[in-house]
């Protein structure tokens, strides 16, 4: 089968003052299509870093990152940002949603840049938020909704553009580990499915729903394992 | 492309509509300098149409010979000292020149009107010669002008202005009645139709006019007198040279000497009345460049406060697929709209501003295309203060961006 994605030699290199910070220190990493992957290592170690540089809102200081063949490393901030919207679906910690609008039009947002015309907008944006089971709360805004349904929220906006990968950076870390558990097994459901997801944790038990765990130290990949 | 346009218009509206107070008060700058700009655009267009027909009553081909300037500079005494216009001018200028078409004399004075108790005061008693008909843009409407006969024998007739018909006369037919001026009594024969202010001051509709021969016997003999000049439509600045030598002649002037008399003409007042143009004009335009800089500067800084408080909102955007060119649309948008806004608004005033100018001082409408440049004027407020807010945004970087508390 044909890469996903391909790493080789990635570094990232922050300056502060006339400090360099080495956040990454050269990743070599193939990941295939439908692989899930947790990724794990003491903080600062460099696992967001990564994530950015893997959804294509950073790009490597060196090395090369291709995304299905295609050369990211290469490419400017329009074809970032084309594909982070057709082809990444990102959830964050913190869910990011944005406040004022409801949970469908935060789903519906990412087609409005893809240019979907209105109509499969808001059909593709309620079938996601059926498939994260929040249909009834459609148009509530992330204020009137629990952690853990904003978390799902934000799964729906990733998942509505029908992405080769969905990214997680720490998507568990606000939650309770009741909430948390929800979130897994939803991500378990996607990959049963036939989705891409590489996900952040610090907790064990979360790593282990996935087939694949990567171990960061320092800005690099200590270990690579495959769960049992 | 206009999927994307109209998710920023929604964008930018909601972030205004979140805002009201904010904006509204960010658009006052924009407010004053639209309404400055209309209101002033109005004033002139309407000041525009009453000295045209102000000036029509002058005519374009009428030169008006008297011993003083309309907006001369000389020193009173100067002109005063000047010989009088005689009566005799008028033939010889008949008479010698290629250009002429007709000369009415005229004598004018401030008289009381009255008739049987009723009484018009301050009335301009004109006398001149059935030659003012040409010289002027009256209009007989009920009855007939002074005749030849009547100017020579110095008939006791009067031809009344329409304000004075109405004063005395109401209701009632004026025609072969009496009215009283001083101690003499003067038959109506003709009614003036009404013709409206001079400038918008002063009125033409209360004069009465009175055979030359006699004003001159009853009220004076020598008032200043002033020469209508009508001539060729066609050579109206050669009609002036060459009655300006004619004068000269008849003067005794020499070569180096300077004219002792003013030939008067509609251009005087355009001269005039174009530097008034120019100092309104010039006060709206500064009072509007003021006030939009002014405003644009609070817009700009209104949309960098708007692009740091939705600096996470620009990062989520931006993580989601938004490119650089769109965050740049939705904010440049959110500036245009507050400035429209702030357009709109003044403008409205502006409209309203102009009703109330066209029923208390003057006829005025606000031209159509004076709305749409100041609609483009504010446009381009908005964009010109959106510039910069909207480029820092675009240019965000998205982690940082997501990052910030
Ligand atoms: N914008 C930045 N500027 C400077 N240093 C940074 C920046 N972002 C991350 N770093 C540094 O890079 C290293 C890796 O950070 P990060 O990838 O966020 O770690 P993790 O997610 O594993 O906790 C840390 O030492 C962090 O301080
Ligand atoms: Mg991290």
């Amino acid at each position: 089968m044909n890469d996903l994605i391909t790493l080789k030699g990635v570094t990232r290199v922050y300056e502060v003052g006339t400090e360099k910070i080495h956040a990454l220190a050269g990743v070599d990493l193939t990941i295939r299509p439908n692989e899930y992957i947790s990724t794990m290592g003491p903080s600062g170690s460099g696992k967001s870093t990564l994530m950015n540089i893997i959804g294509c809102l950073d790009t490597p200081t060196s090395g090369t990152y291709e995304f299905e063949g295609e050369p990211v490393h290469k490419m400017d901030d329009n074809q970032l940002a084309s594909i982070r919207n057709r082809k990444i679906g990102f959830v964050f910690q913190t869910f990011n949603l944005l406040p004022k609008l409801t949970a469908l039009r935060n789903v519906e947002l990412p087609l409005i840049y893809a240019n979907v015309p209105r109509d499969e907008r808001l059909e593709q944006a309620e079938r996601a938020l059926r498939r994260v089971g929040l249909i009834d709360r459609m148009n509530h805004k992330p204020n009137e909704l629990s952690g853990g349904q904003r978390q799902r929220v934000a799964i729906a906006r990733a998942l509505v553009t029908n992405p080769s990968v969905i990214l997680a950076d720490e998507p568990t870390g606000n939650l309770d580990s009741k909430s948390g558990e929800d979130i897994m097994r939803l991500f378990d459901d996607l990959h049963e499915a036939g989705n891409t997801i590489i996900l952040v944790t610090h907790e064990e038990y979360i790593a282990k729903h996935a087939q694949r765990t990567l171990h960061i130290l320092d800005g690099k990949i200590n270990e690579d394992t495959l769960n049992g | 492309m206009f999927r994307l346009f109209i998710g920023n218009v929604r964008i930018a509206t909601e972030a205004i509509v979140a805002n009201k107070a904010r904006t509204l008060l960010t658009t006052l700058g924009i407010i004053i300098g639209i309404l400055a700009v209309t209101l002033m655009g109005t004033l002139i267009s309407g000041l525009d149409r009453s000295f045209e027909r102000s000036m029509s009553f002058l005519g374009r081909d009428v030169l008006f010979i008297s011993k003083h300037e309309w907006f001369g500079n000389q020193e009173w005494w100067e002109v005063r000292n000047r010989p009088d216009i005689k009566l005799d001018y008028a033939g010889k200028l008949m008479e010698y020149s290629k250009y002429v078409r007709a000369v009415a004399p005229v004598v004018r004075r401030r008289l009381e009107v009255v008739r049987k108790g009723k009484s018009v005061s301050d009335v301009m008693v004109v006398g001149t010669t059935p030659e003012y008909t040409l010289t002027s843009t009256i209009n007989v409407e009920n009855g007939r002008f002074i005749t030849r006969g009547e100017e020579r024998s110095g008939s006791r007739v009067v031809v009344i202005g329409y304000d004075v018909a109405q004063a005395l006369f109401e209701g009632e037919d004026p025609l072969d009645k009496k009215v009283k001026m001083g101690p003499y009594s003067f038959r109506v024969i003709g009614v003036i139709e009404k013709q409206g202010k001079f400038l918008g001051l002063f009125s033409m509709d209360d004069q009465v006019i009175i055979p030359l021969g006699s004003f001159m016997r009853l009220f004076s003999r020598r008032g200043w007198m002033q020469l209508n000049v009508k001539v060729d439509s066609d050579h109206v600045s050669e009609a002036r040279d060459e009655v300006r030598g004619i004068m000269r002649r008849l003067r005794g002037l020499h070569p180096q000497e300077k004219d002792n008399f003013a030939i008067n003409q509609q251009d005087a007042f355009r001269k005039q009345y174009g530097m008034i143009k120019l100092a309104i004009g010039g006060t709206g335009i500064f009072i509007t460049i003021l006030s939009l800089v002014v405003g644009g500067i609070g817009i700009m800084n209104i949309m960098f406060v708007s692009v740091k408080e939705r600096t996470r909102e620009i990062g989520v955007r931006k993580a989601i697929g938004a490119t650089r060119a769109v965050i740049l649309q939705q904010f440049l948008l959110e500036a245009v709209f507050i400035c429209l806004i702030g357009g709109l608004t003044g403008l409205l005033l502006a409209y309203g501003g102009s009703l109330l100018i066209d029923k208390y001082v003057f006829p005025s409408t606000m031209p159509v295309w004076l709305a749409v440049v100041s609609m483009g004027l504010s446009m381009l407020v908005g964009i010109i203060s959106g510039l910069a807010p909207s480029f820092k945004a675009a240019r965000l970087d998205p982690i940082e961006a997501l990052r910030y508390e």
